[in-house]
């Protein structure tokens, strides 16, 4: 990946915040670690020096004030591992005894920089005056205190460093990984612009985010394939299954021309051209309105309608009919069922399905409407006793413009099923073909009852 | 009648006026939105039969300027938009029927003439007879020749239909339409079985016949001279 993008992205950036944040609070702990320890060392020292003038006063009562130089010199000799600095002087500022330089008689505590052994050091020192109107002071360098204190920086520094290469580090990966993953999704849509609707954001089985977001960008992609592939399919079928009546109607008005001989012959043959029209137009209703359906155009009514009357009011319309054609019309339907939806949508439903049932079952057949509580669902169905549709073409029936070969002969447009697909879908419910054995059972379950 | 065809397709508008005029009925024309609601307003119509697509003011908003200034004369809107609520804005809007293009010549002259002599506000009646067939809506009792003939409600509500329109062609349609409120077609016989079984209660055994085909057309209830 290119340097600069890498730097551009947002995990990028909020790694190198918390890495800066890490910093801060890693400096914070140093500075505080640094401040206690030297000043733990600094007052170990400042005692210790107390004490050595405690001891040097000690020894010079006991062998005489004029001993004094040859004790600061026994006490050089033997404290040389604290690096020590002694300073002598009578009170007219001259140098006595000790290892540096003669210099102003300056009392208390102070930091010296001193040069020692070749180089300068800082060191903690306190000046005293004597009983005898003298001065002396003492100090001390210790290489403990110093070596502390490189220890620290040099731990700080390390750590410091390393905190910041993993930050970097860190930053480089998670960003990289998670740029990989958003690139891919990029590459399918754009594959996807380039007309391949197949693509697929791939997925890693992680259950993460990333893959959340595949699935749901899946989800979509085979939806909108769908449509594409219905939408193709539809046109398909509407330019063959047009052309069949359109070419007959052609036929016949061609046939009329040539050979109608009288003004009888010529208005019969009109007749049957206006109503093989009229078929055709109403295959392009039918069509118009699945699609305004599925375009959903009219808000579904958020009314409860009271399904069980609807259904009974249909079976009494549709009785007759049924007897008529020899059949019964029967209804098992429990009262008082109510469910949110359209009510002019869900009476061409149950119209459409009882129309299918009467016109594809023999004489004879028992025809029953029925509508119950399944659980928490309700389930509206058509039952009837007639052929039938065989399991592997159950799926294809709802497709428009299919027909079984059995019912090719009968009349409709074969936009029935796919009306009432529609109008499910609409509804959010679903739709199911069963073997009603003998028979065909059509189910509608609405998610809920109203 | 006097009647007022607004549409703005000149081949359509030549269509409706030659046959209505064949009908008998005078009728003028207006080709767009404007003019139709100057006629409508200036003359007195019996019936306008208005597009709901047309320049300059659409026909929903024609219908509405025309009831909001109390003018009450019948509207029949044509519409080659089908959509399932297109309809109830029109008649909301005011219209009185509704029929959608592509439509049979006799589908028109039907619903005309169902409008044009329905006077408007009357149908509160409560009592309708034809013949010697009688229809008390109060009571919810039909009689033939005195004797009391027992409906179903659905055939009940037929035979109220036919008996508004005594002697006018009713369709198909206008029965799915009016009768079962089922404004698409079921493409099942349920008109023709339900008026086949009150014919045979209301006409079988008696005479004259009073629901008569009218071939091509529809149906008709009336006494024959």
């Amino acid at each position: 990946m290119h340097p600069i993008r890498l730097i551009r992205t947002s995990s990028f950036r909020l790694t190198l915040l918390y890495a800066g944040l890490f910093i801060a609070s890693v400096l914070v702990l140093f500075a505080m670690t640094y401040w206690f320890a030297t000043q733990h060392a600094a007052q170990d020292e400042i005692n210790e020096i107390g004490a050595e003038f405690v001891s040097i006063q000690d020894e010079a009562a006991v062998a005489g004030d004029n001993r004094l130089p040859m004790i600061i010199e026994d006490h050089l000799r033997r404290r040389a591992d604290v690096r020590p600095v002694y300073l002598l002087e009578n009170a007219a500022g001259d140098k006595l005894a000790g290892n540096i330089d003669a210099m102003p008689q300056k009392l208390g505590p102070m930091v010296l920089d001193l040069m020692l052994g070749g180089e300068f050091h800082e060191v903690r020192a306190h000046g005293y005056s004597l009983p005898g109107a003298g001065y002396l002071l003492i100090g001390q360098d210790t290489p403990v205190l110093r070596e502390m204190e490189e220890l620290i920086f040099r731990t700080f520094g390390f750590g410091i460093a390393i905190t910041l290469l993993l930050a970097v580090l860190g930053g480089v990966i998670v960003s990289n990984s998670m740029l990989r993953r958003v690139e891919a999704v990029s590459r399918t849509a754009q594959a996807i612009v380039g007309h391949d609707l197949s693509q697929r954001v791939p997925m890693r089985g992680t259950d993460d985010e990333f893959d959340h977001l595949a699935a749901s960008v899946n989800g979509m992609l085979g939806r909108i394939e769908d449509l594409m592939r219905s939408i193709r399919q539809v046109s398909n079928d509407i330019a063959h299954d047009l052309r069949t009546p359109l070419t007959r109607l052609r036929q016949k008005l061609e046939h009329a021309r040539r050979r109608a001989t009288t003004v009888e012959e010529l208005q019969d043959a009109l007749d049957g051209s206006i109503a093989q029209m009229d078929a055709i137009l109403e295959t392009f209703g039918a069509l118009l309105r699945i699609a305004q359906i599925e375009a959903g155009g009219r808000a579904a009514p958020v009314a409860a309608i009271d399904v069980s009357k609807l259904l009974a009011g249909i079976v009494e319309d549709f009785s007759p009919v049924a007897e008529d054609q020899g059949q019964s019309l029967v209804a098992t339907i429990d009262a008082g069922l109510t469910v949110c939806g359209d009510p002019e949508l869900l009476t061409q439903m149950i119209i459409n399905l009882v129309d299918n049932a009467i016109r594809h079952s023999p004489k004879g057949a028992r025809i029953t409407v029925q509508a119950k509580l399944a659980g928490e669902k309700l389930e509206l169905a058509v039952a009837d006793t007639g052929p039938g549709i065989p399991p592997h073409e159950r799926e294809n029936v709802l497709r428009p413009f299919y027909r079984l070969d059995a019912s090719r002969t009968t009349e409709g447009s074969g936009l029935g099923l796919s009306l009432v697909a529609a109008i499910v879908k609409r509804h959010h419910a679903t739709l199911s073909l069963a073997d009603n054995q003998p028979g065909l059972r059509v189910a509608v379950v609405f998610k809920g009852a109203a | 009648m006097r009647i007022l065809v607004v549409e703005d397709d000149a081949e359509t508008a030549a269509y409706l006026v030659g046959g209505l005029k064949e009908e008998g009925h005078a009728v003028s024309c207006s080709a767009n939105g404007r003019d139709g609601l100057f006629a409508a307003t200036t003359e007195n119509f019996d019936l306008l039969i208005v597009d709901r697509m047309l320049p300059g003011l659409d026909g929903l908003t024609l219908v509405k300027t025309l009831r909001a200034s109390r003018i009450e004369t019948p509207v029949l809107f044509l519409t080659t938009m089908s959509g399932i609520d297109d309809r109830v804005t029109g008649l909301n809007a005011g219209g009185d029927d509704y029929l959608v293009k592509p439509f049979a010549f006799a589908e028109l002259i039907a619903r005309v003439n169902a409008l044009g002599r329905r006077p408007r506000g009357t149908s509160a009646e409560s009592y309708f007879r034809v013949a010697d067939l009688e229809l008390d809506l109060l009571g919810r009792v039909v009689k033939r020749a005195g004797h009391v003939i027992a409906l179903q409600p659905r055939e009940f509500r037929l035979l109220e239909y036919l008996m508004r329109h005594a002697g006018q062609v009713v369709t198909r349609t206008m029965l799915l339409d009016n009768v079962w409120n089922y404004h698409f077609d079921p493409r099942t016989n349920v008109v023709e079985s339900h008026l086949s079984r009150l014919r045979t209660k209301i006409d079988k055994g008696f005479t004259p016949e009073l629901i008569q085909t009218v071939r091509g057309a529809g149906y008709c209830l009336r006494a024959p001279d």
